[in-house]
């Protein structure tokens, strides 16, 4: 017993160990001060009725639970947000694929191209939300006046102003900001496969499809998995974009988990609402997450 | 060798000490959030900071800019984090919320009296139980401009409102009215046709106080389905009308492809700001035949906050922004007729717009100073874009909204 504390300690608290705490510590004091302490904050907060400055004012228990999951707008929001995540997480993973093997194909102007597929990502998001507002203005907006001109739709609708429309305009304006870090991600991957791996495959008969999902997928697979994860965080947390283009409307219509917490917080007041519904939508991405992260690390250990 | 760094190090800490001992003691700051109106300028925001900080020795402000949409989130935050401004612009409708968290003061006790006396009484909608919790900045009864390229008619009832713009109707190139269908911070846009109803928010208790919410009454159901009549079954208004807030509305207005508009004073600015040309009548909104008439008027305050550390050098500012140099100089960009009673006098107000202002103003009522006000602007806005989506009938909309209301305020 004793040897095994003694042990232990050794490993704890050697030079070297020491050496990594000091370094360590300043970056601990900052996560705790600005990560584990909001978290925890939300937590307790949300067993606590709040006044509108957000002060806890009473304990509830799990009152305020149990008021929103009798709500039925919650779950509108929740399924919402499942479509809004794998639609716009689907879409973005197909285009960056197909944008990643074009580009990855030599030509002249391919690195113009990749200049110009990085432009999306690289503005910053409530930037690129407001060009797409005026891209959608029903009257002056460049969509409809270019569908308008061109013959296409002599009587085009208001994008945002109708529900379905609406969840699938602020979709694409995800999707166009999304796509980039998915082509660049699979584009770094490709250019890491040995070419001869390609040669050997086509010596061998293979064509281009066969080389692309027995080569080219299996040699990202990583990369896929890791992007896909951070991809469906992103975008379950996307609030910028349906906050600039339809602060969740009409009627609640792009109301998804993260703008209800905004919602519930900034313009009801109700800030032990929106902490139950952060801490739900916390649960959700841990979960997402530590189920992803088993399943990644099992393939990695096979 | 020691000795000498060691004299070296006490000199330089002695002058160190001396420097900051004789250093100019900082003046008290005073942080104002502005409100950005149509109309106000950032020359006129930058002058009027300048000037101040130039005249006075014992204080210096400095005025931010703040967009009115983003201005209650912007506030509230600030308050929540313990750094609320000095100073504010805010809706009167806000000042209960406020002061339920004790987070705003009386502004009398820092203000001059030359100031306290030159304010229209009038427009002193923020006095709370005999205090005044917020100095009026602009107020303003809502009106009717038509464009009279397009209409002529100065309709006397709803009714005829609704007959005159299917008179005048012509799509694409003009519309009967102009209508907002998509949510935005102000509920406005309903509030006409209800007020016009006669409907009240709330019931008022014997003591004064606000019981239930009745924007489900009668009045509400009639407001809101006679809003969906001129939308959906005249289709009198802009087409794609769930598109437009209030915002991206009003340029087709000044644009010249509406016939009537319910407005407030800033029209005259913005449609001078858009390059409009056509003649312009104004009047009163009207009521629906048999209900008195009712219009709505809204006002803003300055507001000081509690737990800011320079009240007083703010009651300093406010003073001097105050004077007609400055307050007259806002009032005239911004449009809206002057809170102070010096300022009115000026030959400006006397045009027919402002007549107009005025006699809209005589029968206008307030927005009800109510604790719970947000979420009453943002149910009934949920409640007017499901019936404009076809998704609910106006009464079981309005009803889900009163019973969302109640729950809010714990009832």
């Amino acid at each position: 017993m004793a040897d095994a504390t003694a042990s232990l300690r050794k490993k704890l608290w050697n030079p070297e160990a020491r050496l990594a705490y000091v370094l360590l510590a300043p970056t601990a004091v900052f996560l705790i001060a600005f990560m584990f302490y909001p978290i925890v904050y939300v937590f307790v907060m949300s067993f606590f009725r709040t006044n509108k400055l957000s002060d806890l004012v009473r304990f509830v228990g799990l009152a305020n639970f149990i008021d929103r999951f009798h709500d039925q707008e919650f779950w509108w929001a929740a399924l919402r947000s499942l479509i809004w995540t794998s639609s716009g997480v689907a879409v973005k993973f197909l285009a960056g694929m197909v944008i990643a093997v074009l580009l990855n194909v030599r030509y002249r102007g391919r690195k113009a191209a990749r200049m110009a597929f990085i432009i999306p990502w690289a503005s910053s998001v409530p930037i690129s939300a407001l060009l797409w507002q005026w891209v959608y203005h029903p009257e002056f907006g460049l969509l409809n006046h270019t569908l308008q001109v061109s013959g296409l739709w002599a009587n085009p609708p208001g994008w945002l102003g109708a529900p379905l429309s609406a969840f699938i305009a602020c979709m694409w304006v995800d999707i166009w900001i999304g796509i980039p870090f998915f082509a660049l991600v699979f584009l770094a991957g490709m250019q890491s496969i040995p070419q001869e791996l390609y040669e050997s495959a086509h010596m061998d008969g293979a064509g281009p499809i066969r080389s692309f999902f027995s080569i080219t997928i299996p040699g990202i697979r990583e990369l896929i998995q890791i992007s896909t994860l951070l991809s469906a965080i992103w975008t379950f947390n996307d609030f910028n974009v349906i906050y600039i283009l339809t602060r969740a409307g009409p009627a609640n219509s792009t109301n998804i988990l993260i703008t209800s917490v905004y919602m519930n917080a900034f313009v009801d007041l109700r800030f032990d609402w929106a902490a139950v519904q952060s801490v739900v939508t916390f649960l959700i991405l841990t979960i997402v997450s530590v189920i992803y992260a088993r399943f990644y690390f099992r393939q990695e250990n096979n | 060798m020691k000795k000498s760094v060691m004299f070296r190090l006490g000199m330089a800490l002695l002058i160190i000490v001396a420097l900051v001992g004789c250093a100019p003691k900082e003046k008290p700051k005073v942080t104002f959030f502005w409100a950005l109106y149509d109309g106000l300028t950032e020359d006129f925001r930058a002058s009027v900071e300048a000037a101040f900080n130039k005249s006075s020795s014992d204080a210096q402000v400095q005025i931010v800019p703040v967009k009115w949409d983003d201005m209650q989130t912007k506030l509230t935050t600030a308050v929540a984090g313990g750094t609320p401004p000095e100073i504010s612009v805010v809706g009167t409708r806000w000042i209960l919320d406020f002061m339920s968290t004790n987070s705003v003061d009386e502004v009398s006790q820092y203000l001059s009296k030359a100031t306290m006396d030159n304010i229209n009484p009038a427009a002193m909608e923020a006095k709370v139980k005999g205090k005044l919790m917020g100095i009026p900045i602009a107020a303003g009864a809502r009106i009717l401009a038509i464009n009279n390229d397009i209409a002529k008619d100065v309709p006397k009832t709803m009714e005829e409102l609704e007959a005159d713009a299917l008179k005048v109707t012509k799509p694409p190139k003009a519309y009967g009215l102009f209508m907002v269908g998509k949510s935005f911070t102000e509920l406005t846009d309903f509030a006409y046709y209800f007020y016009a109803a006669g409907g009240n928010f709330f019931e008022t208790k014997a003591d004064g106080s606000y019981g239930k919410c009745t924007v489900n009454s009668d009045a509400g159901v009639k407001a809101l389905t006679f809003m969906a009549k001129l939308a959906l079954k005249d289709k009198v208004v802009e087409d794609k009308f769930t598109s437009y807030t209030r915002m991206d509305g009003h340029p087709l207005f000044y644009a010249g492809k509406i016939g009537y508009v319910m407005i407030g004073a800033w029209v005259d600015s913005a449609m001078k700001q858009a390059g409009a040309k056509f003649p312009v009548t104004y009047a009163s909104i009207p009521s629906f035949a048999g209900e008195k008439p009712a219009g709505l008027i809204i006002t803003d305050s300055i507001a000081f906050f509690t737990k800011a550390k320079n009240l007083k050098a703010a009651g300093k500012f406010v003073d001097f922004f105050y004077q007609d140099a400055y307050k007259g100089k806002f009032d005239q960009l911004v449009g809206f007729p002057p809170t102070t009673l010096s300022a009115a006098k000026d030959p400006f107000w006397q045009s027919p717009l402002f007549q107009a202002l005025n006699a809209a103003a005589l029968t206008a009522r307030p927005w009800p100073l109510v604790d719970g006000f947000d979420t009453l602007n943002n149910e009934a806005w949920k409640a007017c874009e499901k019936v404009f989506q076809g998704q609910a009938s106006p009464k079981d909309a309005l009803d889900a909204a009163a019973a969302a209301v109640d729950k809010a305020r714990g009832m």
